[in-house]
């Protein structure tokens, strides 16, 4: 594999196509997380601007598999702690097209929270509206997994918990616009908590400094809106120190280990949301991605000369897009989805907002409507009554002198 | 257990077994237009076919357990199934020691894999028994020194069962083989941090401790964070001791960036404290700044460039 430092587009644009088909089958072990990569493929081909290389009919497809993956509430709704999005259909569990409620609930079936979030960002992708989700359900499913120390773990029947589930939670709450399914107070606490020594995050309290958990933390207290009660002005310029001591050509997860590719975008977005990525050395940055470009299949890897793969593909092109290079599409680094996208959720935020104050107003108009008419009708019965005895007045003598008085 | 191999003729498919006749198997439906497929083999459409029916039917039995262990073999990321075989043991009161070593062997060849740690945890909770638990941590660190999973399951058991004694000892082989392993240094102020904690003694231990290793490696980052950690609620400048050393290693010509960097931050410090000549000091944090930029870091000149911008903003004296 030659380290040529031309970007191949076409190539990753054919690489990001051919996952979102089919995957050979050493790639079992992502049989539970198959959405995921759908993300990585999808927001790939988004920031690559190539997502008319799909069809609208193929698109269309892509959405109806996606929501084939919601778990949606029984109809006793006492699955609801379970709701949101499935990895896959492997373990036996396919969400009939158009269903509001499953017939019987498989008591495995179960959302995993990464595949929510995931699921939910690929459907805006896909310019969805997210009409048919349960959104009510989602956050219930997202509030389920809240553990008592602020973190979250991944599904209703157990998982590890630990920083990257916050990052999923936070996420699921900024699409759905909707945080009262966290209690943020608490996640921000367990934020805090996992601050390490060295200035930077872990997993968890205690736990080593990391790439990854720093941007799932920071990006966290960002979509909270708790960055300025967690971290002091001392606090962020600590970590702002330890993210670009991060590079060394490209950037690493941990002091002393290799580069690799997906921390130019873990460790590269941290430093946007700090405001600070400017600081970084552009260069080094993006020749060491390039150097992990896999030039004959496209994609990228985490080092050079070793296998591409779906994440380190997105996260390298994602990791070239924060750097303005190569025509890519700007990204959100919050979020992790393109601005178009972003602004595509935001303006699905106003319909919503603006739906459900029509939907107040009305149901105050209603309400009112309600009493006025109660008055009418009364009002109208009684002048009805006033007429039927005005008229037995006059009509009652008359038949009584018509009828009787006669007989006699 | 070896890692599968579709080759070995003694496995059968579980639709050839005869004791598996009276269940019907359950394919996947994965709709009309389904997206990331994967190109299944066989034997993994046959296990998971099989295991599809089993949760349908909620069957928790021999054959049961043994189906989970032909799945893990197959996808040990599947966590529905880790989730499954946690029920069937229990069900069928299963001895956890033989599930232990079971899992050990698993771990073993997916030593970066959730599921299987999660797993482990599961079952040191249930059964209380840590016993083997730092010594299977230590031999797994031992083969990947920087495993973020096993010094987890390290910490979480020393934390539940205050199994502190040794642990220093411990670490302190560890950064003998390599000073710059950054996970050893946390493991250290893990331990201190939970039990004597940073009292004025034992931050000044622990400064000893670091400018030790720091004149083992000047130019290790880790030595230097764990420097600046012990001291974070002090003050850089606290200990006269270290001042001292640090002013001792740029006269001797020491050029580590970190050791710039640190006593930058200590003129920051004083600066900010007002406990200095301002003009002086911001002379040579400029020198200091130009140095690191131009000659020692300069992957990140700009950032350095940056920090001598905010000083003077901060504190030059107009």
């Amino acid at each position: 594999m030659d380290s040529s430092t031309s970007f191949e587009r076409k190539k990753h644009i054919r690489f990001f196509s051919r996952i979102l088909q089919i995957l050979p089958h050493r790639y079992s072990i992502l049989d539970t997380s198959r959405l995921t990569i759908t993300f990585f493929a999808l927001s790939g081909l988004d920031v690559l601007n190539a997502l008319d290389h799909l069809s609208e009919k193929n698109k269309q497809e892509i959405i109806e598999w996606i929501y084939s993956l919601q778990v949606i509430p029984n109809e006793a709704e006492s699955n609801t702690c379970k709701c949101g999005f499935r990895g896959s259909t492997c373990n036996g569990v396919t969400t009939p097209q158009y269903a509001k409620a499953m017939e019987s609930t498989n008591e495995y079936d179960s959302s995993h929270i990464a595949m929510t979030y995931t699921g939910l960002a690929s459907l805006l992708i896909l310019s969805d509206d997210l009409q048919r989700v349960n959104k009510k359900a989602c956050l219930e499913g997202i509030r389920a997994l809240q553990l008592p120390d602020g973190s979250f773990k991944s599904t209703y029947d157990g998982s590890e918990n630990d920083m990257r589930f916050i990052y999923c939670a936070c996420c699921v709450s900024a699409i759905l616009n909707d945080f009262s399914a966290i209690d943020t107070a608490q996640a921000t606490s367990f934020i805090r908590k996992s601050l390490c020594y060295d200035g930077a995050f872990g997993q968890g309290p205690g736990l080593e400094s990391h790439g990854g958990s720093t941007f799932c933390a920071f990006a966290s207290l960002k979509l909270m809106k708790t960055l300025n009660s967690a971290l002091s002005k001392q606090q962020l310029k600590w970590l702002e120190y330890w993210c670009v001591s991060r590079q060394k050509m490209g950037f690493h997860g941990r002091p002393h280990k290799d580069d690799d590719t997906c921390y130019s975008f873990w460790v590269g977005a941290t430093l946007k949301l700090l405001g600070v990525f400017e600081l970084i050395d552009f260069k080094e940055n993006e020749e060491f991605v390039l150097s992990t470009q896999d030039n004959i299949v496209g994609g990228f890897a985490k080092w050079p000369q070793i296998h591409p793969d779906a994440l380190h593909s997105y996260m390298g092109v994602c990791g070239l897009s924060l750097m303005g290079l190569h025509n890519l599409q700007p990204i959100d680094p919050a979020l992790n989805v393109t601005q178009r996208v972003r602004t595509h959720m935001e303006e699905l935020h106003a319909k919503w907002a603006a739906a459900e104050t029509r939907k107040l107003q009305t149901t105050s108009m209603d309400r009112s409507r309600t009493k006025s008419s109660t008055i009418d009708r009364t009002h109208t019965g009684t002048v009805v009554l006033a007429f039927v005895i005005g008229l037995g007045a006059v009509v009652v003598p008359w038949i009584y002198k018509v009828y009787f008085r006669h007989a006699t | 257990m070896s890692s599968s191999s579709d080759e070995d003729e003694s496995y059968k498919m579980y639709k050839d077994r005869p004791e598996w006749n009276d269940v019907k198997s359950v394919p996947q439906d994965d709709g009309p237009a389904p997206v990331v497929q994967i190109a299944y083999s066989e034997k993994f459409k046959d296990v998971f076919d099989y295991f599809r029916a089993v949760m349908a039917m909620n069957e928790k039995s021999e054959r049961a357990l043994e189906l989970t262990g032909s799945a893990i073999e197959l996808n040990p990321a599947n966590y529905t199934v880790w989730h499954y075989r946690r029920e069937v043991l229990k069900a069928l009161k299963k001895d956890i020691a033989v599930e232990m070593k079971f899992l050990s062997q698993i771990i073993m060849e997916q030593q970066k894999n959730y599921q299987v740690w999660h797993h482990r945890r599961a079952l040191v909770e249930w059964s209380q028994d840590f016993s083997e638990e730092l010594d299977f941590t230590a031999d797994i660190i031992s083969r990947d020194q920087k495993n973020y999973h096993a010094w987890q399951h390290r910490q979480w058991v020393i934390q539940e069962f205050e199994q502190w004694d040794g642990e220093l000892d411990f670490i302190d082989k560890l950064l003998e083989q390599d000073v710059r392993n950054n996970s050893a240094w946390n493991e250290r102020y893990f331990v201190i941090e939970h039990t004597t904690g940073f009292t004025d003694e034992v931050v000044e231990r622990e400064i000893e401790y670091a400018i030790k290793k720091i004149n083992l490696a000047t130019k290790n980052e880790s030595a230097w964070s764990y420097l600046r950690g012990v001291l974070q609620d002090k003050g850089l400048t606290w200990s006269k001791s270290l001042c001292d050393q640090i002013h001792s290693w740029r006269g001797e010509g020491l050029r580590s960036p970190h050791l710039a960097a640190f006593l930058l931050d200590m003129f920051d410090e004083d600066l900010e404290k007002k406990k200095c000549d301002v003009n002086k000091t911001m002379d040579k944090v400029r020198s200091l700044c130009k140095e690191l930029a131009e000659d020692t870091d300069t992957v990140r000149r700009k950032y350095w460039n940056f920090v001598l911008q905010r000083m003077t903003k901060e504190y030059e004296v107009k």
